[in-house]
């Protein structure tokens, strides 16, 4: 039996047998290499499920939906390897409860998805240390090594010209999992930090802002690159700053549901590199 | 009506702060510190213009009584809605001017102060440059006040009860002031007995008093004070709180021997089979048993098994100390102990070190056993010490002829050392060299000196009674190596007056090694909460104004924790921070400023980030419910009798959740604006 096939029987079992209310999932999509999120109440919905090598959009963010799991009940997900890490940030933030997220993990690369064993997310912990323990020596992205390379000025002027394509249109930010609050700062008007139109200014404003609040959260999975409509390439900022904190502070997103987070967290032998 | 330039995209309620603004711009001359570099008239012309600005004038010194009286008038005769005063650092004088806007009937937090000194008029050449930058700060500020709010002052209640960290001459000091003044003091000493490095030395400069003689009667009266409760053998591990209501958490080290019902009759040090342990007390120069008192006056006078080198707690066989013991006192099962302390006001009197002299491997020190450092020679000088006060060798026991003494021996030594002069240690050589006169007559003691530093009472008199009457030789030049040759120390150095090289056959070396921090003081200082220097020893709030207080309310300084001090230094330090905490207990509440953060619980997330990152626990969370009772979201709360208003929780905040009354974003935003 095929894995797509697997897992529907699975789902079919979890909410025939209540242990869910609902199963997030992938769908086909417009296109033949495009998914688009499945909402799955019924067993008999569950044909409809697609899992393959095209699923890689982390579906975590659908859980902080408000209301979802405020009736304390069960929700399964399908999620690769970065998506449970997000499970785990968003438990650690008090997000969510992680006893309520059941975990359909599956993981691959272009060509086969392979099942994930483990239900709950604390299941994982191994996968995500072996991961986080192969970071440093895991393949860098070619155009990373391109930018770093490049002297401040050089790069200021690469990010420049890339966002000054930036219309503002906030899909990075609700694609993002990590980006779950009520009001988003650049939506607080009294003062106006972050300017709205999508000039020079508030457009370096917003994708520093956006950088900065990703810092030790983000866990690479480039819903934000995918969602962008003018192709910045915005994972290339947040995997920078993933690896800043990995390098200063031993801290990789999404450990476990009780990590705390890397920049609201003190501890004495935090590197001091600035301040006396 | 002028355009404010803040407003060309602002919305209307905004530009009511202006309309509505009265502000009077008050710029110091503050003699020549600003008025030499920032045209004072000129840039009253020019805030006079500003928008809402109602009076703008400069004055010689606004801080002298008539500039205060010009303030007050100015604000009673143009009704001003806020102040902004162009000077100094708002760490100067922001109080002095806040207290004057009260008086004249202003909210004390309408007054806000533009600093043109350091970060103007001190760091700038260029008056016109000067004079434009001035004015950046100064309507940056304008436009801060427009947006400020009346605030209340917050009123907490004071635990009068103080806690002294360390019980060196220092820590006693202060702890028998507040003790005496009739207040309650916790004196916690991490060694197993009072007394710190004083308690060490032999005599004292410049009186050659008898160190332990003016000493131990101090240590008992603090152990006998009603006032005072003493926890030797005791860690501070934990601060929490702030001013007036600390939680401290003390870690009590387990001793092993019940303090309670041992008399220190001293039978189980007389009988501990091990007794070939260094001795911390003597420097190495003496040996102790595995269950010991540092000295034979310690306070308490009770022993303690050190654990390390017992030998039941190393093999599981011995208890030796347990037979002879007739009270059953000895306790191997016993486990360090914690406890909690409610605490109003602390003083920090953790004292020093002195520098591993290891790392000037030419002088030889750990290389040739009469190469010791000057608190070694202190012990060896000590009537209590392991010589019996003899000066003798380390070697061979042999009363050595001739001494060679190395000053700054990591002192005034960026290379290798440190760069500060430790203070004491021209008085304390010259002491070595009359003790030496005075005990080994015809003693031949040659000083190598780089400058003698003898400022202080009957200090130069000290150093002249040396070298005239006790002749010591003072050689101005540094020592290049220290060697051994057929049993003599053979130091080679420079005499710089003479202009010639110098090599001495000696039979002691002792370096006047440098006085540095403690090593664990840095961290230290993170955990009660205190600032610190690249050297580790902590940070004074204002170096000539507030010498003893730390930057953190409510924690004061005392001895050589802050700088290298002497005993006359430490002692008059000490007294200083106690009639301060006395000061601060002297009233029933305290009043707070109102500088307190803020959550605003409808666009809180509840990620919780702000409860961690706020260093005062000042942050809780709080459960929102519907009417039926039902949790329907949760928020951050602040606590604003423990926020310390730092504002770490509103630049973390995500979502612009929380904000700081008197820093609120509106105000800053306008601040930056304004540049």
């Amino acid at each position: 039996m095929s894995i797509q096939e697997q897992y529907k029987k699975r789902v079919r079992e979890i909410l025939s047998s209540g242990a869910v209310k609902m199963v997030i999932g992938y769908q086909a999509g417009t296109t033949a290499d495009r998914r688009r999120p499945l909402f799955i109440r019924t067993p008999e919905e569950a044909e409809k499920l697609v899992l393959d090598s095209a699923c890689i959009a982390n579906l975590s963010g659908y859980l902080v939906t408000e209301g979802l799991l405020s009736d304390e009940k069960s929700v399964g997900i399908f999620l690769r390897p970065d998506g449970i890490r997000s499970i785990n940030i968003l438990a650690a933030e008090a997000q969510l409860n992680p006893e309520q997220v059941v975990i359909l993990g599956f993981d691959g690369n272009e060509k086969e998805v392979t099942a994930l064993q483990g239900e709950k997310a604390k299941d994982f912990t191994a996968i995500i240390a072996s991961i986080k323990e192969h970071a440093p020596s895991a393949p860098r992205n070619p155009q990373l090594e391109q930018i770093e390379k490049m002297s401040p000025k050089e790069r200021f002027e690469f990010w420049q010209a890339e966002f000054s394509r930036c219309i503002k249109c906030y899909a990075c930010r609700q694609a993002c999992p990590m980006c779950y609050c009520r009001r988003c700062i650049v939506d607080s008007n009294q003062p106006q930090w972050v300017n709205t139109s999508s000039h020079t200014l508030g457009n370096l404003e917003w994708n520093v802002v956006r950088a900065f609040h990703l810092s030790g959260r983000c866990v690479g999975c480039g819903n934000c690159d995918r969602a962008c409509p003018v192709n910045i390439p915005l994972r290339l900022i947040n995997a920078k700053m993933a690896g800043e904190v990995l390098g200063a502070f031993d801290h990789f997103a999404g450990m476990s549901e009780t990590q705390e987070p890397v920049l609201a967290s003190f501890k004495k032998d935090d590197s001091e590199t600035f301040i006396l | 009506m002028p355009q404010c330039p803040m407003h060309r995209s602002i919305s209307s309620f905004i530009l009511k702060d202006c309309i509505m603004a009265k502000i009077g711009v008050f710029i110091c001359h503050c003699g020549e510190n600003i008025g030499a570099k920032v045209d004072c008239t000129k840039l009253a012309a020019t805030m006079g213009e500003h928008p809402g600005v109602a009076i703008a004038v400069d004055y010689k010194y606004f801080c002298s009584d008539p500039g205060q009286e010009s303030v007050k008038r100015a604000i009673r005769e143009n009704n001003l809605t806020g102040v902004v005063v162009a000077a100094c650092s708002p760490r100067m004088h922001e109080a002095t001017f806040r207290k004057a806007c009260a008086e004249a009937g202003l909210n004390p937090y309408m007054c806000e102060i533009a600093n043109i000194r350091e970060q103007c008029s001190w760091v700038h050449n260029d008056p016109v440059m000067a004079t434009e930058k001035a004015a950046d700060i100064t309507r940056s500020m304008v436009e801060k006040v427009k947006r400020n709010n009346n605030l209340q002052p917050i009123e907490v209640p004071v635990t009068r009860r103080a806690l002294v960290i360390g019980g060196g001459i220092a820590g006693i000091q202060a702890a028998l002031d507040i003790a005496n003044a009739g207040q309650e003091v916790v004196l916690v000493e991490r060694e197993p007995t009072l007394g710190g490095h004083m308690a060490q030395l032999s005599e004292t400069f410049p009186t050659l008093d008898c160190s332990q003689c003016i000493m131990t009667p101090r240590m008992v009266e603090a152990a006998q004070h009603p006032k005072i409760r003493l926890l030797t053998y005791a860690e501070v591990v934990g601060v929490d709180g702030y001013i007036g209501n600390f939680h401290v958490k003390v870690k009590m080290k387990a001793r092993y021997v019940d303090t309670e019902s041992c008399t220190g009759c001293g039978d189980c040090i007389t009988k501990c089979p091990n007794k070939k342990i260094s001795s911390e007390f003597d420097c190495g120069l003496g040996k102790r048993p595995a269950i010991y008192t540092p000295f034979a006056q310690s306070v308490p006078n009770k022993p303690i098994i050190d654990k390390a080198n017992c030998t039941y707690f190393k093999n599981g066989k011995c208890k030796v100390c347990v037979k002879v013991c007739q009270l059953n006192s000895i306790n191997f099962e016993m486990q360090d102990e914690f406890i909690d302390l409610e605490i109003g006001a602390i003083v920090v009197a953790t004292g020093f070190q002195v520098q591993d002299n290891s790392v000037y491997g030419e002088y030889g020190y750990g290389k040739y056993k009469d190469i010791i450092n000057g608190l070694q020679f202190e012990r060896l000088a000590s009537a209590s010490g392991p010589t019996s006060g003899k000066i003798l060798r380390p070697s061979d026991g042999k009363e050595p002829e001739t001494i060679v003494f190395i000053q700054c021996a990591g002192s005034r030594d960026p290379s290798k050392g440190v760069r500060y002069c430790s203070k004491i240690c021209c008085m304390y050589t010259a002491k070595h060299a009359m003790l030496y006169a005075h005990k080994v007559h015809g003693g031949k003691s040659n000083i190598f000196y780089m400058d003698i530093r003898a400022a202080g009472k009957g200090y130069d008199e000290f150093t002249r009674r040396a070298i005239e009457d006790d002749e010591a030789s003072y050689l101005r030049g540094r020592v290049s190596k220290v060697w051994e040759e057929n049993g003599k120390l053979m130091v080679r150095g420079v005499d710089t007056l003479l202009g010639k090289p110098v090599v001495i056959a000696a039979d002691m070396v002792v370096l006047a090694t440098a006085m540095v921090s403690q090593p664990d003081a840095k961290d230290f200082a993170k955990t009660i909460g205190i600032g610190y220097d690249e050297y580790g020893f902590f940070n004074e709030a204002h170096l000539k104004l507030r010498p003893v207080e730390s930057s953190t309310a409510g924690i004061f300084l005392a001895g050589a924790c802050q700088s290298p001090k002497d005993i006359p230094d430490s002692v008059a330090q000490a007294s200083a921070s106690a009639s301060k905490i006395l000061a601060l207990f002297s009233k029933e509440k305290l009043e707070r400023e109102p500088v307190v953060a803020t959550n605003n619980e409808a666009t809180c997330a509840g990620c919780w980030g702000c409860v961690l990152a706020c260093p005062y626990n000042a942050i809780d969370k709080k459960d929102i419910l519907d009417r039926s009772g039902k949790v329907i979201k949760r928020v951050a709360s602040v606590n604003p009798g423990l926020c310390q208003g730092c504002g770490t929780c509103v630049s973390f905040c995500r979502s612009n959740s929380l904000d700081l009354a008197g820093f609120t974003e509106k105000q800053i935003f306008a601040e930056v604006m304004g540049l």
